[in-house]
């Protein structure tokens, strides 16, 4: 199966038009010069570039949706007809064993060739047996395929970090991909979903200069996760002028002031969301008063949840499952206990004086 | 009963003593702001930078607070005799001995009082205890001021996680700082009371009193 069995109708096609400015919206996102779309367009429309795979684990399939889906309808179209997407569960024709019979094709023929694209998790208890497609668990298909791989591409937070089956207590053992494949180079694309950008950013990266972008220490493409959402946000002047919205609804709120107090996350998530927005319409969560969720960061089910509130709870230890409350508070219970603590130590202290005095009936001395 | 005075902590120990104290009292004001800002200026156009002013200050602060713990760094392998790490941490036997009789005069279990040149056992755990803490804090916090940066990051990744775990920890630790602040308060004055060696006044002239044995 090639890009051409979906292409069928009409409407799938991309023109000439659109395509150029496909590649030119991913030349801006990659901080590139005009003068290097015309490159981009040429890598993008070669005859040499490579297929892809496109491995389903344990996800919602969301991040495929956020491509596709009516609401992007031209980058997800340039997507499929710039990338020659070999196989792909969701938006393939074949089904069963042809499909997999498709997969065992690309990976042999194309053997060090091809780009996998993985989306989801993997989960790893037991065996892997939480996620299996085929009658082969993930652990398995991804220990066949990525080796294979010219590159491997982990969309999605899942994918890259495991996500929200990874949230604690991670009952299915999921991981992201960076801990399962060791010895082919991997990107990482996360968000919940990552903006198609991004993703279209990264292939034609890699298609025109023959590697990948350079990346964090997170294996995130500098390009599109090399800033603080804070740095780059709209509402950063409020923040710094401390102009807050108290509760969502309120004076500040319809003002479009600072979404800091009611837990925005953009302090300590890096994404270039605010640069460049979603959907084709400029929109992007702070845009429209909600504060951001951190969904690109490593275990963003656990420290950045509650999501409107500035800190992870703690769990108390020692007292049983599931008991969690609010830093400050913890704080001010220990000092209110110290505070205690230290006064009967005081009393203690100033009534052995007085027992002591009445004894002896002078001022105590050195007790050597 | 007389008295003889000896020089107790060099003028390198007393300056990172009030640098570090005053920081640490800096520092946790502007942080508690930092964490929620309870003002709120509402008003636009007014020219006040109150969230930006306050970071200013707690950069500022940090990095005394960082000049002061590379201080006692120093002074904690190449200081005087009171002031190197060996003189006062439980592991001698005569400074094991010292940890249980001090525990034991703080508690009143006992009238005996253990005298150090320096700090007792019991006293250098925490201050050792407090300079790990305070190196948590300078890692976590230039995390956070630098999360871009090559080096910081490789750091932060590896030993604290994503940002969020930085602020996180950032803050809980800002809450041992405030109660060792309280209890050291509390000590020194309690010791100061009890045990005539000038205490108190040590960390500001240096000299402290040990009683005459001629």
């Amino acid at each position: 199966m090639s890009r051409h069995d979906f292409g069928n109708e009409g409407n799938m096609r991309v023109d000439r038009r659109t395509f150029i400015k496909g590649c030119t919206m991913a030349a801006a996102a990659l901080g590139l010069s005009e003068t290097m779309v015309p490159k981009l367009v040429a890598a993008a429309t070669s005859a040499q570039r490579p297929p892809v795979v496109w491995l389903h684990f344990q996800e919602c399939t969301g991040c495929t949706e956020s491509l596709l889906r009516a609401s992007h309808p031209d980058i997800g179209r340039l997507i499929l007809d710039i990338i020659s997407l070999d196989y792909h569960e969701t938006v393939m024709a074949a089904a069963g064993h042809q499909a997999e019979q498709v997969l065992q094709e690309t990976i042999s023929k194309y053997d060090g060739k091809f780009i996998c694209v993985v989306e989801g998790g993997i989960p790893t208890k037991d065996g892997g047996i939480y996620c299996k497609i085929g009658g082969r668990t993930a652990v398995d298909i991804l220990a066949e395929v990525a080796p294979k791989a010219a590159a491997v591409i982990a969309i999605g937070t899942c994918a890259s970090f495991g996500g929200i089956q990874a949230a604690k207590p991670n009952p299915t053992g999921a991981v992201g991909v960076r801990d399962l494949v060791k010895n082919t180079p991997i990107i990482n694309i996360p968000g919940c979903p990552p903006n198609p950008i991004s993703f279209l950013g990264t292939v034609l990266h890699y298609l025109t200069f023959k590697r990948l972008p350079r990346t964090d220490q997170l294996g995130r493409p500098l390009f599109a996760y090399g800033r603080e959402i804070h740095d780059q946000c709209e509402r950063r002047a409020h923040f710094d002028e401390g102009r807050f919205v108290e509760q969502f609804g309120d004076e500040a709120h319809r003002q479009g002031f600072c979404l800091y107090k009611v837990g925005c996350k953009g302090p300590g998530t890096f994404s270039n969301c605010p640069a460049v927005r979603f959907n084709g319409v400029g929109a992007w969560p702070v845009g429209v008063g909600h504060g951001c969720i951190g969904c690109t960061e490593p275990e963003f089910w656990d420290t950045m949840t509650p999501f409107y509130e500035r800190l992870p709870g703690v769990t108390i230890p020692g007292g049983g499952k599931g008991i969690v409350t609010g830093a400050t508070s913890v704080g001010m219970k220990i000092l209110g206990v110290t505070a205690a603590a230290v006064g009967i130590h005081a009393a203690v202290g100033i009534g052995k004086r007085v027992v002591k005095c009445k004894k002896c009936n002078n001022t105590p001395d050195e007790q050597e | 009963m007389r008295y003889q005075q000896y020089l107790a902590w060099s003028v390198l120990l007393r300056l990172f003593h009030w640098s570090f104290a005053l920081s640490v009292v800096v520092l946790v004001t502007t942080g508690f702001y930092i964490n929620f800002p309870w003002t709120n200026t509402m008003l636009e156009g007014g020219r006040s930078f109150p969230v930006a002013t306050m970071f200013y200050i707690h950069f500022i602060a940090a990095f005394v607070f960082t000049a002061a713990i590379l201080a006692r760094l120093y002074l904690l392998l190449f200081g005087n005799r009171q002031e190197r790490f060996w003189d006062f941490l439980p592991i001698t036997p005569k400074n094991i001995a010292n940890l249980f009789k001090t525990i034991a005069n703080y508690l009143y279990i006992s009238d005996k009082y253990d005298r150090r040149p320096g700090h007792n056992t019991l006293a250098g755990t925490f201050y050792i205890v407090t300079f790990i803490m305070a190196l948590v804090q300078v890692l976590s916090g230039f995390y956070m001021l630098y999360p871009e940066n090559v080096v910081w990051q490789t750091w932060g990744l590896w030993l604290l996680g994503p940002l969020q775990h930085a602020r996180y920890l950032h803050y809980l630790i800002m809450w041992y700082f405030i109660l060792f602040a309280f209890i050291h308060l509390y000590i020194v004055v309690w010791t100061d009371i009890w045990h005539k060696e000038g205490l108190i006044s040590s960390i500001v002239n240096g000299r402290k009193f040990t009683p005459d044995k001629s």
